[in-house]
């Protein structure tokens, strides 16, 4: 507008006439993500999930890898033979076996009391007895056990004439597993107990955030202002978009923080079906916040204070918490009817996904479905977001917001 | 150069339920012009900026830029302050103001530079990195009214600007808006301090019940009211009481107050002249008496 020039003190760069930005949502989704990046408490909560990630791979690696040295005390050659077998299975196991020699019974005992030794091995006249102070390692007691299962029946067969391994002939059990799911089953449900957990933390956390922010607007009258700079839907197109990379990148950052974890521990191989499987996870998730996120903004363009939204809140997260509950614990028919249902198949199809072969036909529907909701919620939200966000005063129900004019 | 834009309320009427707050409302806000929206608490000023500004619905009437009705593009270059006060709390005002700017389509850069001299204007250069909410009341005010100027807007809604601020403030405020109005920009203000719509007003609309009760520019306003005088002689001015086609309001010992229905009857100065004249002057009312005369 030339009239905007004449002033000799404005700068050459302010006369620009101003006019709606090209892309309005982006100017919010930009604002949106960082603010929540330079938010103290966000980076905080954010790093003490990463430093958890780390630590809890840490721990199963260091579970996983560290050796135990078993004593055990032997009084005589029989038993200190029947101790030197035991130490090949605990060897197995990746534990270690030492035994000790002692003169007398009453050495022994007095030896497993001062904790000198963790268990002692005497034979009496109906057999071996292994001596505890307070209790005996299960392991130790396994392998000691099978040892001298295996030193008695091999005397018993060369007293019978024979040897252990022609008694032994044909009585091993080994086992194929057939279907096509074999040996994936706890591993599925591992691994689905990740992803549903997953889908509701971020679900709630940024959902929360979404709520709050566009209350914080309302609450401040700030819409007032950017609904005259701006067409109010841009508004909410741009805090879904923002809280929604947000909680993508987060949930990408715990990924590769936990992958690149795994690795370093040296653990790659044991999980790295759990990667195959994430690409329809990730693509169910995305789908599944987007409609949740308009509801999220409707919710917090109802309220008036802060308080309003935490009982308000209420039904949103209900059918988080169904999500989650039928991912962890629906079988059969109910599971195959929640894969369907927007936002709850967000958990429930990645679930059956994982756990057994699933025409590709449903996945591909179930997530449509899951799009045309998100896009009947945004459209929806807008409507009443529209209207609600500029109404101050008390709180306003759903249904008064249908009513609402602008 | 075409003549600048301005500003036209044809007969808006908003309803809320079956009060109607806003009643057929019509007045101009001309180019380089400062308006005054006066009128006591829910006559209806701030709906009328509202549907000005197009965040409440019209019920009726229509708003014209520029002669034509006004369009979404024409209200985002506007400079808009709404009367509930407050941007972002826990955002530092540099930021905010930089993120108010961009959305009105000024780039980053440029939305930061108008947005610190701004600040820098209003004392607050060295504070832009502070949250908003630990800012004083008035420096926060201040920040709103950058807000409201930041994108060289093409005229001013300002509800209450001046409510919270120091004479200070008040000052390098008006300073602010009176280069915008030299630029042709118009302003309409509302406002409670009606010194200060004295003092700022080229036109005044005074509201009531939401009907306009009073509209013109000032000079006409002033001049509708009845005409009183002072008069001053040597001796006692009761002789006044005596003269056709004078009211006498008030006498105190020599001076005394008169309306003149008629203008100045003939002969009244020359015996005025005759009681030892002192002094003898118009009294020109105030906006705020004028205020208060149309809204009894």
């Amino acid at each position: 507008m030339s009239t905007t020039t004449q002033s000799p003190d404005r700068t050459p760069t302010a006369a620009a006439p101003a006019r709606t930005p090209a892309h309005p949502w982006l100017v919010v989704t930009v604002r949106e993500v960082v603010v929540k990046l330079t938010d103290r408490s966000f980076v905080l909560s954010t790093a003490l999930m990463v430093v958890l990630i780390v630590a809890g791979v840490g721990i199963s690696a260091f579970m996983g890898g560290r050796s135990t040295t078993f004593d055990v005390g032997a009084v005589d050659t029989s038993t200190g033979t029947v101790a030197q077998g035991a130490q090949q299975l605990i060897a197995a196991g990746g534990d270690d076996l030492q035994v000790t020699s002692y003169d007398s019974e009453d050495a022994l005992r007095a030896a497993v009391l001062d904790e000198e030794v963790d268990a002692g091995l005497v034979q009496g006249q109906d057999g071996f007895t292994l001596i505890g102070n307070d209790e005996i390692d299960p392991t130790l007691q396994r392998a000691v056990s099978s040892a001298v299962e295996e030193h008695v029946l091999s005397q018993n067969a060369e007293a019978a004439g024979t040897t252990l391994a022609e008694l032994r002939e044909g009585a091993t059990v080994s086992t194929t597993l057939i279907g096509a799911d074999a040996g994936r089953a706890t591993a599925a449900q591992v691994a689905g107990f990740i992803f549903a957990f997953l889908f509701y933390m971020s679900a709630i956390m940024f959902g929360m955030t979404i709520a709050n922010s566009v209350l914080e607007e309302k609450q401040n009258r700030v819409v007032e202002i950017l609904a005259t700079a701006i067409p109010v839907r841009q508004i909410l197109y741009g805090k879904v978009l923002g809280n929604s990379l947000l909680a993508f990148g987060q949930i990408a950052l715990f990924g590769v923080v936990g992958l690149i974890g795994v690795n370093v521990a040296g653990m790659a191989s044991d999980v790295g079906w759990l990667l195959s499987a994430s690409g329809w996870f990730a693509a169910f998730f995305v789908a599944g916040f987007i409609a949740l996120a308009a509801v999220w903004a409707v919710l917090g363009s109802l309220a008036s204070r802060s308080e309003d939204l935490q009982s308000s809140t209420g039904p949103v997260i209900g059918v988080i918490m169904v999500a989650l509950f039928a991912g962890l614990f629906a079988q059969g028919m109910l599971l195959q009817v929640a894969s369907f249902v927007p936002v709850v198949s967000s958990v429930a199809m990645p679930i059956r996904l994982l756990a057994g072969e699933v025409p590709l036909w449903q996945p591909v529907v179930s997530l449509l479905l899951t799009l045309v909701a998100a896009g009947l919620l945004i459209r929806l939200g807008e409507r009443i977001y529209q209207r609600a966000v500029m109404h101050s005063g008390a709180a306003i129900s759903w249904r008064q917001a249908f009513r609402l004019e602008s | 150069m075409t003549s600048p834009p301005q500003l036209d309320v044809h007969h808006l009427t908003r309803r809320f339920g079956a009060n109607v707050a806003v009643d057929d409302v019509s007045f101009s806000v001309r180019p380089g012009q400062m308006t005054g929206f006066v009128g006591a608490n829910g006559a209806g000023k701030t709906s009328t900026m509202r549907m000005i500004m197009g965040v409440l619905a019209i019920h009726g009437g229509e708003v014209h830029w520029d002669g034509r009705p006004i369009t979404r593009e024409d209200r985002a270059r506007f400079g808009y302050m709404p009367e509930e006060r407050g941007l972002y709390p826990k955002q530092g005002i540099l930021d905010q103001l930089t993120y108010l700017g961009q959305l009105r389509g000024l780039s980053r850069h440029d939305a930061a530079q108008e947005a610190t001299r701004l600040l820098e204007r209003f004392g607050l250069g060295g504070r832009t990195r502070d949250k908003l909410e630990s800012l004083s009341l008035g420096n926060q005010q201040r920040v709103q009214v950058a807000a409201a100027l930041l994108h060289g807007p093409t005229a001013l809604i300002l509800d209450e600007p001046f409510s919270g601020l120091d004479p200070v403030a008040v000052d390098s405020m008006v300073d602010l808006i009176s280069e915008r109005l030299r630029d042709g920009v118009p302003v309409l203000f509302s406002s409670h301090q009606l010194d200060l719509v004295d003092r700022l007003c080229d036109s005044l609309v005074v509201l009531a019940d939401g009907r306009v009760q009073a509209y013109g520019s000032a000079d006409e306003l002033r001049s509708r009211g009845p005409q009183r005088y002072r008069i001053r002689t040597g001796h006692d001015a009761g002789w006044l009481r005596e003269e056709p086609g004078v009211q006498v309001l008030d006498v105190d010992g020599p001076t005394a107050l008169l309306q003149l229905p008629d203008g100045i009857p003939d002969g009244l100065l020359a015996r005025a002249v005759q009681h030892d004249l002192v002094e003898f002057s118009p009294l020109v009312p105030s906006l705020a008496d004028i205020y208060r005369e149309v809204t009894r």
